[in-house]
């Protein structure tokens, strides 16, 4: 081994540079304390960035949208999963959060009367008031302001091309019965050394597990598990990891554009249908659905044989579009409502789609992961029964954005991520300048660092024949089909045996002895946070034998409105398998749940009144609401630049 | 289809070969596909960056045949020839060291006194800079970048050790710093003294450099001659406003 290491001290170390990241790094460094963000990416280039850029911010809209309206809100969203503090810490802060990203040069459009920012003229994606924001040039515009925080403002230190490898923790004792924090090890691929970072409080913000699913997801390459992997290897616990998030409409072809989002339930608007490749009605009243019951309706599809070429299902629209009156309010609608959704759709499709005289050949694509670390409602891991304690979780390590769970449970509102990372971002990162006042790293813990350090460096000059290319695209094409929207035991226990298997492979990829950008050394690195994540997801899937939210298990019941929720709970054990168990939630008052499927249902049966109508009444009928959404000019300021419009999933409330 | 891929390992350059197999007949890929198809099949430790696939991210500029593209969104031909951008140091195969461009600006406008009314919105042209993905296309060409390269770009230096060390930020700056400065500066937050620091920031950076050059080309399409160089030229007085 002759790769050097560089050794530093700090405060709070921040792993990750987006939403998430830069608040946390941001509210450490306002805190006091000496702050280094790590980044693989360059600075700010995160999921964040390349977001639909609408953002919830409470009251913006109306002044009865009280912090319960909007706790409770996500609470009922989420299948009962989330934990009422750390909702409640949301909805708490969710303004003040919001203005963080403005005080870094995010410029929204204002409602003069109300001196708030604008909120949307619908609500979103099942929220139960109008309170999103869009913003011009979408999720660039919070980029920019990630990197400001970090870069702009100064203060705080920065490394990017940075792959963080292990914490390193000293032993268990009385007061820590899970362990302390004191650093990590990192790679700095651009300076060809190693980076150990002596430091009591480590912020986790590496983003989510998306690219197990690659190419069927519409994120950042980036998501390759990091922040899951780091944390379990290291003693932590993870809450709620089955929930992954697929959005129902993304792009199948051509390759290019395969996994990229072309619309959201609303897009079908009012007459729009999901077919199977027979033509069949697979899913009606496409518009008034959750995003994962579209899913769930394309991939049972799928799995019966009446898929699509491409292994989706059609998404036709020709009804919306045929009508004389109504038709080309539709159109507008289309084109403006998710304009880099439809931009997307013309471009991979072609003219006859874009027209919707063809159907749509859709599929789901992995967006967000809803599960994560465990941690309090200020980011601070937990393990335990209940809700978890802190005093038993990892101590000196945070969680914020992606990266932690126990926010959304088993299904996420549209636009909150933006507002999670600022909320639990600046959370984190006061939290974490807390703890490292009161803590110090200690020089006689020198030889743990050591240890982590010969480990690391061990691998570079190994000799293997396997290309970690081939096994990384073995692993995502297994997890689609095992740990994707469709999920039996069967196929679980499979892949739990697999992953095993890949994890010996691993040690066979061969890795060159050079410092500097050692690809091989980043593939190899990622690769196992991929597998450790997988399998972390699978244990968790394995515990859950019922369906709900993002988790759809074809072996299993829907979940009952009467059946006490529970969120499931995984650990890494010293084999390096994940252990499962289950850990009880509170459910919503059963009066206020049914209220909340009555609501539900009622929509869904005017939608099919709306269906059965004569053609010339469905028309004038059709073309007044479409004026009634789009204003007389017939521009509809709908959602600019937005995807998160799942207003079928505001059809709940 | 065949094209060349230019790698860099450990000091070493080299130009592969590759011959890209089309997934659909009518396919017409792009050249991030060519990348992750050949590190797929040919060239397994193959270095590159890209993000979205959606031109949103910014961090797969590439040279294709000598000049900057988003490779994700640029159409692979036959006969291309794809290295890492000529105007940034080369890290590893296609992967350029991005840090020293932002680094250069790093609290280069913090502590000023700003308005504290965050409920005004923005003109028009502070969005049309958002809109910049950070691809660093436009150091293509950029006689004020050049500087920090003995005029040249640091493809041409034979001597590695004596580029500038990234770390520290460049000393010259380039129109993605400058369109930064002029962001803040139509940022209705922006003070009176934020104006002249912001200036004063540019020229710090070798904003006369713009005087002589025909203009930059940015890779999203923003008119960075038009928003960012005549406006900060106009208000640093090195170009008269009478000129225009």
């Amino acid at each position: 081994m002759s790769i050097d290491t560089e050794w530093l001290d700090y405060d709070v170390l921040v792993v990750g540079s987006g939403g998430a990241g830069s608040h946390a790094a941001r509210a450490a460094s306002e805190a006091g304390a000496k702050v280094l963000v790590l980044s693989k990416d360059p600075i700010g280039c995160s999921d964040t960035k390349i977001s639909e850029g609408i953002a919830t911010v409470r009251q913006c809209s109306a002044d009865d949208d009280s912090e319960q309206t909007l706790s409770e809100n996500l609470r009922m969203a989420g299948a009962d999963l989330p934990l009422s503090k750390i909702t409640d810490a949301f909805a708490t802060d969710s303004i003040d959060a919001y203005d963080q990203y403005r005080i870094n040069g995010l410029r929204p459009p204002i409602d003069a009367e109300r001196q708030t920012p604008q909120a949307l003229p619908l609500p979103m994606g099942g929220h139960n008031r109008r309170r999103s924001v869009g913003h011009a040039n979408s999720g660039i515009a919070f980029g920019h302001a990630s990197c400001d925080a970090v870069i702009a403002n100064g203060g705080i230190d920065y490394l990017e091309d940075n792959w963080f490898i292990d914490l390193v923790k000293a032993p268990a004792d009385d007061n820590h019965p899970a362990g302390e924090v004191i650093g990590g090890i990192s790679y700095d691929a651009a300076r060809g050394c190693l980076v150990a970072i002596r430091a009591p409080s480590v912020i986790i913000a590496a983003g989510g597990l998306s690219t197990l699913y690659f190419p069927k997801t519409d994120t950042m390459r980036g998501n390759t598990g990091d922040s899951y992997a780091i944390a379990a290897r290291a003693g932590a616990e993870l809450v709620d990891m089955e929930q992954v998030q697929f959005l129902p409409f993304c792009l199948t072809s051509p390759p290019s554009y395969e996994g990229l989002l072309c619309g959201e339930p609303v897009t079908a608007s009012f007459l729009g249908v999901l077919r199977d490749n027979n033509g069949k009605v697979i899913l009606d009243g496409v518009y008034l659905r959750t995003r994962a019951e579209c899913s769930a309706a394309i991939m049972r599809a799928v799995e019966d044989g009446r898929g699509s070429p491409n292994g989706g299902a059609w998404l036709d629209m020709t009804a919306n579009k045929t009508p004389p009156r109504s038709g080309p309010y539709f159109m507008k609608f289309l084109q403006t409502a998710l304009p880099s959704a439809y931009r997307n759709a013309r471009q991979a499709m072609g003219k006859a789609a874009a027209r919707c005289d063809d159907a749509w050949e859709v599929r789901p694509g992995a967006h967000y992961h809803m599960g994560g670390i465990r941690v309090d409602e200020n980011g601070a891991g937990v393990a335990g029964s209940g809700d978890g304690e802190t005093k038993s979780g990892v101590s000196g390590l945070y969680a914020a954005g992606q990266a932690m769970g126990g926010l959304f449970g088993a299904n996420r509102l549209g636009s909150t991520s933006l507002t999670e990372v600022a909320v639990f971002g600046s959370r984190a990162g006061i939290a974490a300048a807390r703890h490292a006042q009161s803590t110090s790293v200690s020089d006689h813990l020198k030889d743990l660092f050591d240890s982590a350090i010969h480990n690391t460096g061990t691998h570079f000059g190994k000799p293997g024949k396997t290309s970690a290319a081939k096994l990384r695209q073995e692993l995502q094409q297994a997890s689609w089909r095992t740990i994707g929207p469709l999920r039996s035991a069967d196929k679980l226990a499979e892949f739990a045996a697999d992953i095993e298997r890949w994890q010996t492979e691993l040690n066979d990829v061969p890795i060159p002895a050079y410092g500097s950008w050692n690809q091989s050394f980043i593939d190899f690195q990622e690769l196992r946070n991929m597998l450790d994540t997988a399998s972390a997801v699978c244990a968790a899937a394995l515990q859950r034998d019922c369906s709900v939210g993002g988790h759809v298990r074809l072996d299993g019941k829907d979940v009952s409105l009467f059946s006490t929720p529970y969120s499931t709970v995984v650990h890494r054990t010293a084999h390096g398998a994940f252990d499962s168990r289950r850990t009880l939630r509170t459910r919503t008052p059963i009066k206020r749940a049914l209220t909340y499927k009555v609501q539900e249902k009622h929509a869904r049966l005017k939608a099919s009144l709306l269906r059965l109508m004569p053609a010339t009444l469905q028309d004038k009928h059709l073309e007044k609401r479409y004026r009634a959404i789009m204003g007389a000019s017939g521009a509809t300021a709908m959602m600019p630049g937005g995807t998160e419009a799942a207003t079928a999933d505001a059809g709940n409330v | 289809m065949n094209v060349t891929i230019v790698t860099h390992r450990d000091g070493d350059e080299n130009e592969v070969a590759f011959n890209y197999q089309k997934r659909e007949e009518n396919e017409r890929p792009m050249v991030l596909d060519v990348l992750l198809q050949a590190q797929l099949d040919s060239i397994p430790d193959l270095a590159f960056r890209y993000g979205c696939r959606a031109r949103n991210c910014g961090v797969c500029t590439v040279d294709i045949n000598g000049k900057p593209r988003i490779a994700c969104r640029a159409r692979a031909r036959e006969g291309d020839r794809i290295s890492a951008v000529a105007t940034l140091p080369i890290a590893g195969d296609l992967v350029a060291r991005r840090d020293g461009i932002a680094r250069q600006l790093q609290g280069k406008l913090a502590g000023l006194p700003r308005h504290n009314d965050l409920n005004v919105e923005a003109p028009d042209d502070y969005h049309a800079l958002t809109a910049c993905i950070e691809c660093y296309a436009c150091l293509d060409n950029c006689p004020m970048h050049a500087r920090n390269f003995d005029g040249t770009t640091p493809a041409q230096i034979s001597d590695k050790a004596s580029l500038p060390d990234p770390a520290n930020g460049y000393r010259w700056g380039n129109p993605f710093s400058l369109l930064k400065i002029q962001r803040y500066r139509l940022d209705p937050l922006t003070t009176d003294q934020g104006q002249k620091a912001g200036i004063e920031l540019a020229n710090s950076l070798g904003l006369d450099a713009c005087t002589s050059c025909p203009g930059c080309k940015c890779g999203v399409g923003i008119d960075l001659k038009r928003k960012v160089i005549k406006p900060l030229l106009q208000d640093s007085g090195l170009e008269s406003p009478a000129k225009n």
